[in-house]
C-alpha cells in the first residue's frame, strides 16, 4: 500500500533523512517510532505530500505521490499532532469545511459528519465551537476531521497527546475499529503501550534512518536484552546473599536487592525462590522486568523516547 | 524593586516591537509632520503655489502684466490656454487660473476696471487664499506699472462724485492728487511693504468657483469619510491578512496543505475574503456617512462603487502582501502600523494633501490612500464621470497597485510561508 524508497532530505546541509526506505501493507498498522528530531515528522510530510524529498519516492497505492499528487492525497487522512481546528466554528462546521476541501458532496458530508460525530460521542456537542471543548474533546473532532472522506490510509502523529482517560479509551476504540475495519495506519507515538497495543510492525527511526523494523516479538527476540528479577529480602545475611548471588551466572548484588538477568524470566522464577529458600533469605518483594518496547527503543537508541 | 524595574528594561530592550512603537514609528511620525507643517528640509527654498495664466487679451500690456505676475514671490506661474488651464482644474491637477480677459489693456489705458478673473477649486481654497495674498498686491500695483494711474484714480472719482457739486469735484480731484503722490511715493520707496494702493485696485480680481462646493456634498466631509475610511480598512486588511499567520501558528494552514488542492488556493481564498469584508466595510462608512451625515450618494452609486472595488482590491493586496512578506505576526503588526501610518499622512487620509509642501504631495502618490480618496473626490466632488480619463486612470492604478503586491504576495507566500508551515 506504501512503498518508501530511499527518502533523503537535507535542511540547510543537516540530513534529516539518510535514505530511509519501509513498505507498509494494505489493512497494517504501523508504528513510526523515534526520539524528537529523529526524522519522523519529515518522513511524514514527505509521505503526505506537503514536502519534497531531496531524493527518493513514495509510491501510495502504487501511485508516485510527487507526480499524482492530488490522487494520491485522496487517498489519504491525516491527523495532526496540534489540534489543527478552527476554535470559533462548531464541530458541524469544522468537519463540513475539511471534509469539503476533499470533495464530498454536501449530502455525503452531512451523513459523515453525523457518523464521526457519533462515533466520538460529541453528537450532542455538535453545535458548540470547538474552542469550549475540553483538550479530550478537541482531540476527538481532530481525528474525526481527517475521516470525513473514508480514507484509505491514516497518518497520526501523536493522536493521544495530553488528553483524559476517558477520551484517550474512546479514541483507542475507534482506532481499532478502524484497524478492524481494514483501514492503513501509520501511528507515531511517544506512549509504548500504545504502540504495542496496535501495532502490527514497528518502524524505529534515529537520525534519519530506520534502526530496527518488525513486529514486537520480532524485536524482542532480535535484542540482546535479557529479562530482569529483582528480588528484595527482608533481614538477611550479606554474606548468604553474596552466595545467593554467585549461585546465578548472571546477576548484580546491590544492598539487599538482588537482580536476576535471565532469557526467560518465567522459567528463571522457580529457581531464584527456591534458591532464596535454601539459603534462608526472607523475600520481601519480587519485582520483575520485562523487555518491552521501551527498553528495546532505549537499547537502539540510547534515548528515552521522549528524550 | 530596582531589580524588577531592571528586569522590565531588559525585557522591554529584547522586545523588537516595543521598541518600534515606542521610538520608530512616533520618530517617523514628527518627522513626516515636521516636514509637512514644520517647513522642515525647505532649506532656503520657499514652497512655491502653482498659478495658472491664461492670457486672453493677447496685447503687448497683458504679456507685460504675465511677466509681472511670474516675478511673484512664492508663486510658480506657467502660462496655459484657458481650456488645458481649466481642464487642469476640474482634473484636480491645479488649483487655480488667473484669466486675463480681452480689453485689459484698453481698461489700463482709460482707467477703467482690470478684466482680471481667477478661477478655482473651491476643494482648495486654502492654497488659493495663500496665492490671493501675494496676487492682489501685484495687481494693485499693475496700474502704476503699466498704465496711467493717475488717469484711471481720476476716473473713479469722477464716477464716485459725478452728481457733486462743482467746489466739492475740485476738492477731492486735488485730494486725490494728493494721494496718488503719496502712494507713488511709497511705492517707490519701499517694494515690500504692503502696497497702500491695494485698497484701491487689487480687489478687483474677480473670484469664481470654477469647481463649486455642491449643495449635496460637503469638502470636508467627503475628506473626512474617504481618508478615514481607507486608513481603518488598511488596518482591518492587515489583520485578516495576519491570520494567515495564524493558521500557520496553530497548524490549520499545516492541514489545509494535506488537502489535494492546489496551495495557492489558500492564499487566493485569503484574498477573496479579504477583498470581500473589505468591499463591505467601505460601504458600510460610505452609507453611515450617507445616512448620519447626509453624504449625498445616491446620484454616484456607479462611480462609488468602482472606487469602492478598486480600493478594496488595492487595499486588501497590500494586507495580504504584508502578511506574506513578514515572519511573524508581530512583524506585521510593527511594519503595518509603521506603513498604514506613514501612507496614511502622506496620502492625505489624515490631512488634505494641499497642506502639504509639493515635494509631500509629490510622494503622495506612492500611497494607497492618494488615488483612492481622490478617485472619491472625483465621484462625490468634482462629479466626474465615470469614463472621464482622470477617474479611470486612479482606478487603473489602485487596479495596478492590486495586482502587484498580489502577485509579489504569491511569490512570498511560495518562499515564506509555505516554507515556514
Amino acid at each position: 500500500m506504501i512503498e518508501i524508497k530511499n527518502l533523503r532530505k537535507s535542511y540547510n546541509g543537516h540530513a534529516a533523512l539518510k535514505g530511509i526506505s519501509f513498505a507498509i501493507q494494505k489493512g497494517e498498522f504501523y508504528g513510526l517510532l523515534g526520539p524528537n528530531g529523529a526524522g519522523k515528522t519529515t518522513t511524514i510530510s514527505i509521505m503526505s505530500s506537503i514536502l519534497k524529498p531531496d531524493s527518493g519516492e513514495v509510491i501510495i497505492d502504487g501511485m508516485n505521490i510527487d507526480t499524482h499528487p492530488g490522487q494520491a492525497k485522496q487517498l489519504i487522512g491525516v491527523v495532526p499532532q496540534e489540534i489543527a481546528l478552527y476554535g470559533d466554528l462548531t464541530a458541524s462546521e469544522n468537519l463540513h469545511f475539511w471534509g469539503g476541501l476533499y470533495g464530498v458532496s454536501s449530502s455525503e458530508l452531512k451523513k459523515r459528519s453525523e457518523e464521526v460525530l457519533h462515533l466520538f460521542g460529541l453528537y450532542d456537542r455538535r453545535n458548540d465551537n470547538v474552542k469550549t471543548y475540553s483538550g479530550g474533546m478537541k482531540r476527538r473532532i481532530n481525528i474525526a476531521a481527517a475521516l470525513l472522506h473514508q480514507p484509505k490510509i491514516l497518518f497520526m502523529d501523536e493522536p493521544t497527546v495530553g488528553i483524559d482517560p476517558q477520551s484517550r479509551n474512546l479514541i483507542f476504540e475507534v482506532i481499532e475499529k478502524l484497524h478492524k475495519e481494514g483501514m492503513t495506519i501509520v501511528y507515531t507515538t511517544h506512549y509504548m503501550e500504545e504502540a504495542e497495543r496496535f501495532c502490527d510492525r514497528i518502524g524505529i527511526i534515529d537520525n534519519g534512518q530506520i534502526i530496527a523494523e518488525g513486529t514486537l516479538k520480532e524485536l524482542k527476540s532480535n535484542s540482546a536484552l535479557k529479562e530482569v528479577v529483582v528480588v528484595t529480602y527482608d533481614h538477611a545475611d550479606e554474606s548468604k546473599l553474596k552466595e545467593l548471588s554467585a549461585q546465578w551466572p548472571d546477576s548484580n548484588l546491590s544492598e539487599n536487592k538482588i537482580s536476576f538477568y535471565a532469557a526467560d524470566v518465567q522459567s528463571a522464577l522457580s529457581g531464584i525462590i527456591s534458591g532464596s529458600g535454601q539459603m534462608g533469605a526472607d523475600i520481601s518483594n519480587i519485582e520483575i522486568q520485562r523487555t518491552n518496547l521501551e527498553t528495546i527503543f532505549l537499547s537502539l537508541t540510547g534515548k528515552q523516547l521522549r528524550d | 524593586m530596582i531589580r524588577l524595574a531592571l528586569k522590565d528594561l531588559k525585557l522591554f530592550l529584547k522586545d523588537r516591537r516595543s521598541m518600534l512603537m515606542t521610538f520608530a514609528i512616533p520618530i517617523a511620525l514628527i518627522s513626516l509632520f515636521a516636514f509637512a507643517f514644520g517647513g522642515v528640509g525647505k532649506g532656503n527654498e520657499e514652497t512655491k503655489i502653482s498659478m495658472q495664466i491664461s492670457d486672453l487679451d493677447n496685447t503687448t500690456l497683458s504679456k507685460d502684466a504675465v511677466n509681472i505676475f511670474t516675478t511673484l514671490k512664492n508663486v510658480d506661474a506657467k502660462v496655459v490656454p484657458i481650456e488645458s488651464a481649466q481642464d487642469a482644474i476640474k482634473k484636480g491637477k491645479e488649483s487655480n487660473v488667473l484669466v486675463i480677459h480681452k480689453g485689459f489693456a484698453d481698461s489700463l489705458a482709460d482707467g477703467g476696471e482690470l478684466p482680471l478673473e481667477l478661477q478655482y477649486d473651491e476643494a482648495k481654497e486654502i492654497e488659493v487664499g495663500l496665492l490671493q495674498q501675494s496676487l492682489i498686491p501685484k495687481v494693485a500695483t499693475i496700474p502704476f506699472s503699466l498704465g496711467n494711474p493717475k488717469a484711471m484714480m481720476a476716473s473713479r472719482f469722477e464716477k464716485m462724485t459725478e452728481n457733486s457739486s462743482p467746489e466739492l469735484k475740485e476738492n477731492i480731484q486735488h485730494q486725490s492728487d494728493n494721494l496718488f503722490e503719496t502712494l507713488s511715493k511709497g511705492i517707490a520707496e519701499n517694494s515690500t511693504t504692503q502696497d497702500p494702493s491695494s485698497a484701491f485696485f487689487g480687489n478687483e480680481v474677480k473670484m469664481t468657483k470654477l469647481v463649486a462646493a455642491k449643495k449635496d456634498n460637503g469638502l470636508g466631509l467627503i475628506q473626512a469619510v474617504a481618508g478615514t475610511a481607507v486608513m481603518m480598512l488598511l488596518f482591518s486588511v492587515v489583520g485578516i491578512g495576519m491570520s494567515l499567520l495564524e493558521e500557520k501558528q496553530e497548524g490549520t494552514l499545516k492541514r489545509l496543505l494535506y488537502a489535494p488542492m492546489n496551495p495557492l488556493k489558500i492564499l487566493f481564498g485569503k484574498m477573496i475574503s479579504a477583498n470581500i469584508i473589505s468591499i463591505i466595510q467601505l460601504i458600510v462608512m460610505f452609507l453611515f456617512a450617507a445616512l448620519v451625515f447626509g453624504l449625498e450618494i445616491n446620484n454616484h452609486i456607479t462611480g462609488l462603487l468602482i472606487t469602492i472595488i478598486a480600493t478594496a482590491f488595492a487595499c486588501s493586496a497590500f494586507g495580504v502582501f504584508l502578511a506574506s512578506f513578514a515572519k511573524t505576526r508581530q512583524q506585521v503588526q510593527g511594519l503595518s502600523t509603521l506603513i498604514i501610518l506613514v501612507m496614511s499622512a502622506i496620502g492625505g487620509s489624515m490631512i488634505p494633501i494641499f497642506f502639504m509642501p509639493s515635494l509631500m504631495q509629490k510622494a503622495a502618490v506612492l500611497s494607497v490612500n492618494y488615488w483612492s480618496i481622490q478617485g472619491f473626490f472625483d465621484i462625490l466632488w468634482r462629479n466626474l464621470s465615470i469614463f472621464s480619463t482622470t477617474f479611470l486612470s486612479r482606478i487603473l492604478v489602485l487596479v495596478l497597485i492590486g495586482v502587484i503586491l498580489n502577485t509579489l504576495a504569491v511569490f512570498m507566500f511560495r518562499r515564506n510561508i509555505l516554507k515556514m508551515s
